[in-house]
């Protein structure tokens, strides 16, 4: 009997009541009963799949699409394939979700701070604000858009400013720079992001210097005065070596009988009405995100800062804002990944993400594997958010 | 310690191995060979007679089929009777297929189609179960076999019917065309050179559109919506040049503009569009019983009996008598239907004619059927042969 | 505040006596306090008041003379039970009184809710409710369809309330734990009631099919909330716990949960799900949706709670473990309850973003209170114009719902605390 239990004790205590055996015991246990779950789960529908013969398999993703997408970043022609198709609604995704990420916070930031402002009105409008776009279901929000942008004059009537910029219910057309030759255009670009890598770089320099020795050095109008010293000296003799300017400028032209535009760069109206719908309905959220942030620092702080002599907007900017961070980020993260995902009701309103050219796809590609694609697609994003927000949290964290 | 997880390991393992080996059944290739084999020893064991081995290899085949097949022959209308319903696979927002009507019902087209197979199997026009589902989801339902029935605008094409289920009969002949506004001044498809385009998410639309543009050269751009009322919020407001559909939703989603006499149709038709019920492959009996409910649909109108009019005791007139289980017989005891299934649909939701009138016709929305593709070929009887229309099934005998 | 008394710092040294305070009284001087402060505050005084005006004369002018709201009407009912009472659905008998009596027993709960609680917010939300309730009586519109039954079962709301409020004060059953209880039972309640009893006269089975409209919405979101509570907590205790295979599983669950939209999900459960079972196995499509709103749910809560958890000062386990108290014990009596406190006003956050998400079960072909509507007008082309009153009106049906949560967070949210450190 001793030996018994000596043979299933360890280090003098009986396995049972050994907490690390009985933890990894547990851990060992349950993971396994998930991968067991997971794979059989699979398996079944693997097996069923091919029992009930269902369409499946990726071999359709170099055959040729030969369907129309309504508007794209990256240039796309029916006969692309359909790996290149997804491709091209992902990168549509991307940017709609990267630009609405960074307006929706600079929106939500000012309307948060507004919500704790002294002007009464102020305050109110962005308690408004926030109760509506917050408790409006997004879809709705998008078609209440939708018919604004309707509404607009059609492409014979649009309105434009100097016949340089239109704006009609089909797109907003802007000038834009065009690159003159690809060398030329890439070096200058290449330069000039070098140039604002070196203002960020004596940005920093100055402040710490102005740190130091507390007298004024004038960080930001040097980094401004490098950025564009560097970059109109590039010009300057890029112009001058190939003869041409790197980059000329092109202006919409709006053609006959269609109102087609050559030239310029055109924003058509279905991505215009997603942007301001899931801007405004992400920014409300971020916006009571930053309040609660704010007013989690204790209010010890604030007033510290005012006995210092700093005014409510440079107090708000050192103090407060720094510490509420802490609170603000992990949420934030999240509004990110919601935003990202909600651009996949962009289908309703007419504009081609990722979401509404897959599901055009399964009407000539098997669903199953084109969803499995678009699930992996936004997860990548989603995981992209996250990290690059957990590793911001881990900065900003004391 | 670290034994113990080990054997832990191994324990998982093995049982993963277990539960993945239980999960392929059915005959494999090996199965069959190993048979082969016996019988081919057998044989040369002089123990079988050719008759015998015929008999073997027989049900060796028989086997491999049953295998093979989902559902065999005759099992689904036995599961449909133990079930009480027939299950539909269809929609209920496409204007004359399938809608809701002011008292939430689904009525529609494709929703009578059910309802008269429902009468056929089960003598209830009622006893239908509508199983709503999205374009995306048309093929892995039918091909699931866990509906009945799909009867959801779904376009007849080889693919498809290779691939999802099989296609009984075509009842209604449609095809895409394209809408522009009058003002606009354009009288062909051919003059949308460089055009914007409305699009909802439909069959094939968008893929028809693409063909067309490259075939003519056309460099159409493609607007893709979801829905309805946002195409035509975004047509109507001219966000568009043209709005293309299938001709019917062209018809019917035209006449709920502001202003329906300021849009015109286009002549061009740019793809052929049939449509018709679609059943899962493997149940011959079921394919055909769907087939012949959808003939006695059509030759009812042919016969010009109509609901009010099904005859009850003899006529007198051959080809009646026998379509409506008074004389003879078509071949309904065969797919296991009663004598008189003629009367009991007919009765429950009329003929193909009342069908389309109530659906597509003046009292739905409004497609003209006269000397289109979608009228009867002929009156049987046939007096002015030729009609013209391609509405067409086996004849009942 | 702080400009209610202007200050004569000189004062005291002077020896003259102080001016008396600025009265801060009144309609002018709070103008002057709250909007005309400084002169940045009044231009922006100006500006707002100028946007607001023009949007209401115009959004005013559209709802009074431009819109048509006659398609609001047609639908009726149809938006609050979808297709549960139609012929179909309900052969040979009328199902209307099934919902209408779940209708009156949550009046009755938030009677007894009122009667445990005491007043305050209950007891306005729960008077609120009756009364507006039964003011839908008195609804012209719709007179054929909304027979007298209808009408005197929805008056039968303000008795219910009050039969709520006398069992929770004068019966055995007035205890907040007891309450509670009665909350669960009477959920399951609801749903033998919608569902049927196969064998029972009168309450013959209505298939799932046929559940929607609002009440679809609102029996998703709770449910939904209220399973995933439990599956939260325990994914953000495995999150936290430092068992790194426990870990993995949890962050591996709420990260793909998290990052993959809704619709994804629960196309997935529509297409692949079934197949993972035999064929004759019985499916149930509201069910797997369901579970996935449910899963997804559970993952967000996780990290609410995760954040909760996080905002706990360390020194709480600490003593907690100093007075002896086990690990566990020391989670479930001592972190658990204080973190969830300080993240109620997340989680309503969630039961609202919840509520709104349920509206995707079109993917599925469930018609909730979004989807029958748009069908209707999609299949009836004649009310195809009238989809931007249709959306407004759904916008308001939705705003109530969600700003009457968000009002009963603030004010949680209030008595806790928060923000007022």
């Amino acid at each position: 009997m001793e030996a018994l239990i000596r043979a299933l004790s360890y280090k003098g205590i009986p396995l049972w009541r050994h907490v690390q055996v009985v933890q990894w015991t547990t851990q060992i246990v349950s993971g396994v009963l998930v991968v067991v779950l997971v794979v059989w789960f699979f398996a079944n529908i693997g097996n069923a799949i091919q029992d009930r013969e269902i369409p499946s398999g990726f071999g359709f993703l170099d055959r040729e699409y030969q369907t129309p997408i309504g508007h794209s970043f990256l240039s796309y022609d029916s006969s692309d394939s359909f790996l290149y198709a997804f491709v091209v609604a992902f990168v549509n995704t991307l940017l709609v979700s990267v630009v609405g990420v960074i307006l929706a916070t600079a929106l939500g930031i000012a309307v948060g701070v507004a919500r704790i402002s002294g002007n009464w009105l102020v305050s109110k409008i962005a308690l408004a604000y926030i109760e509506f776009f917050r408790n409006v279901p997004l879809l709705v929000q998008l078609f209440f858009w939708f018919y604004i942008v309707v509404e607009l004059p059609v492409w014979q009537d649009s309105y434009s400013v100097a016949d340089l910029v239109f704006l009609n219910n089909r797109y907003l057309a802007i000038p834009f720079l065009s690159p003159s030759g690809l060398v030329g255009a890439l070096v200058w670009v290449l330069v000039s992001v070098g140039g604002i890598g070196a203002a960020i770089f004596a940005y920093r320099r100055l402040i710490d210097r102005e740190v130091r020795t507390g007298s004024a050095a004038y960080p930001i109008l040097s980094g401004f005065a490098i950025t564009f010293l560097v970059g109109a000296l590039a010009w300057g003799v890029l112009s001058v070596a190939t003869g041409d300017a790197p980059f000329s400028i092109t202006v919409p032209n709006p053609q006959e009988p269609f109102g087609r535009v050559e030239g310029g760069f055109v924003l058509p109206g279905a991505l215009i009405t997603l942007m301001v719908g899931l801007v405004m309905y992400t920014a409300a959220f971020i916006a009571e995100i930053v309040r609660a942030g704010l007013q989690s620092v204790s209010r010890g702080q604030r007033e510290s800062a005012r006995a210092l002599g700093l005014s409510g907007m440079t107090a708000l900017r050192h103090v407060t804002f720094p510490q509420a961070l802490r609170v603000i980020v992990p949420p934030l993260i999240s509004q990110y990944l919601n935003l990202t995902k909600n651009s996949s009701l962009a289908g309703a309103i007419g504009y081609s993400d990722l979401t509404n050219v897959a599901k055009t796809m399964t009407q000539t590609a098997p669903a199953v594997s084109i969803f499995l694609m678009v699930m992996i697609a936004y997860l990548v994003l989603s995981l992209t958010y996250s990290l690059i927000g957990n590793l911001y949290n881990r900065h900003i964290r004391f | 310690m670290l034994r113990k997880k080990l054997y832990i390991l191994v324990a998982a393992l093995a049982a993963m191995a277990a539960i993945l080996a239980a999960c392929s059944g059915g005959l494999s290739e090996e199965d069959v060979e190993e048979r082969a084999q016996e019988l081919a020893a057998e044989r040369t064991a002089g123990a079988m007679t050719e008759a015998d081995i015929e008999t073997r290899a027989q049900e060796l085949a028989e086997e491999m089929m049953a295998e093979s097949a989902m559902m065999p022959t005759g099992e689904r209308l036995q599961a449909v009777k133990d079930r009480g319903k027939v299950i539909c696979a269809s929609r209920n927002d496409v204007p004359g297929y399938g809608f809701l009507d002011a008292g939430g019902n689904s009525v529609g087209f494709d929703i009578d189609l059910c309802r008269a197979i429902a009468a056929a199997v089960l003598g209830d026009p009622n006893a239908i179960e509508i199983r709503l589902i999205s374009a995306a989801e048309r093929g892995p339902t039918i091909q699931s076999g866990e509906v009945d029935m799909l009867v959801r605008t779904v376009t007849w094409t080889t693919t498809r019917d290779a691939q999802w289920g099989n296609y009984a009969q075509t009842m209604f002949y449609d095809g895409q065309g394209f809408m522009v506004r009058k003002d606009s001044g354009i009288e062909s498809a051919l003059e949308l050179e460089g055009a914007t385009v409305c699009v909802t998410q439909g069959t094939t639309t968008e893929l028809n559109l693409q063909d067309f543009s490259n075939q003519y050269d056309l460099n159409i751009t493609a607007s893709t919506f979801e829905d309805t009322e946002a195409v035509k919020a975004a047509y109507e407001g001219g966000t568009c040049d043209a709005f293309t559909n299938d001709r019917s939703q062209l018809a019917a989603i035209g006449s709920g503009f502001d202003d329906p006499n300021a849009h015109v149709t286009l002549p061009e038709t740019i793809s052929e569009e049939p449509l018709g019920p679609v059943v899962p492959h493997g149940d011959d009996q079921w394919f055909d019983i769907v087939k012949t409910v959808m003939s006695i649909l059509i030759y009812s109108e042919a016969y010009s009996i109509t609901s009010d009019t099904v005859p009850t005791a003899k006529t007198g007139e051959t080809a009646i008598d026998r379509l409506f289980g008074l004389e003879g017989s078509f071949g309904q005891e065969s797919l296991g239907l009663s004598d008189t299934v003629a009367q009991d649909i007919i009765m429950a939701v009329g003929n193909y004619g009342e069908i389309y009138a109530r659906n597509l016709g003046p009292d739905g929305i409004n497609l003209p059927r006269e000397g289109s593709r979608n009228a009867l070929w002929a009156e049987a009887p046939c007096t002015d042969c030729p009609k013209g229309g391609q509405i067409y099934a086996a004849p009942p005998r | 505040m702080s400009s209610n008394v202007q200050m004569d710092p000189g004062g005291m040294e002077t020896g003259r006596p102080l001016p008396p305070p600025r009265l801060s009284r009144g309609a002018v001087a709070w103008l002057r306090d709250n909007l005309f402060s400084e002169w940045h505050n009044s231009l922006l005084t100006l500006i707002t008041a100028a946007v607001i005006g023009l949007a209401l004369f115009f959004g005013l002018r559209w709802i009074i003379a431009g819109a048509d709201w006659a398609v609001i009407s047609t639908l009726g009912g149809r938006m609050i039970i979808g297709q549960y009472n139609i012929e179909a659905a309900c052969p040979g008998q009328n199902c209307f009184w099934r919902p209408q009596a779940i209708l009156l027993m949550t009046t009755a709960l938030l009677g007894m809710a009122w009667g445990v609680v005491g007043n305050g917010l209950t007891k306005r939300i729960a008077i609120a409710v009756a009364v507006v309730l039964s003011l839908f009586a008195l609804l012209p519109y719709g007179l054929d369809t909304m027979g007298l039954d209808v009408r005197l079962l929805l008056v039968a709301n303000l008795p219910a309330l009050g039969l709520g409020w006398v069992i929770a004060r004068y019966t055995p059953l007035r205890t907040t734990k007891r309450v509670s209880i009665t909350v669960v039972v009477a959920f399951i309640v609801a749903l033998v009631l919608l569902r049927g009893l196969p064998g029972v006269p009168g309450l013959q089975t209505v298939s799932v099919l046929y559940w929607g409209g609002l009440m679809l919405n609102l029996l998703l979101a709770v449910a939904g909330i209220a399973i995933s509570l439990p599956i939260g907590i325990a994914l953000a205790l495995g999150r936290r716990s430092n068992l790194p295979v426990v870990k993995l599983l949890c962050v591996v669950f709420i990260e793909v949960f998290r990052g993959v939209p809704l619709i994804t999900l629960l196309f997935m459960s529509q297409v692949l799900v079934p197949l993972a079972f035999p064929e004759n196995f019985p499916q149930n499509s509201l069910f797997r949706a369901a579970v996935v709103i449910t899963l997804f749910s559970s993952a967000y809560m996780a990290e609410n709670i995760r954040g909760g958890l996080q905002s706990l000062h360390r020194g709480q386990a600490e003593a907690a473990r100093a007075l002896g108290l086990a690990s566990w014990q020391t989670t479930l009596l001592i972190s658990l309850p204080q973190a969830i406190r300080n993240v109620i006003p997340a989680i309503v956050g969630q039961f609202i973003s919840l509520f709104k998400d349920t509206s995707l079960v079109y993917i599925i072909g469930m018609l909730d209170v979004v989807e029958i509507s748009r069908a209707f007008i999609q299949g009836n082309t004649e009310y195809l114009g009238s989809a931007k009153e249709l959306f407004v009106f759904l916008a308001l049906v939705f705003w109530v719902f969600t700003y009457g949560m968000s009002y009963v967070s603030r004010h949680i949210e209030r008595n806790l605390g928060v923000g007022e450190r």
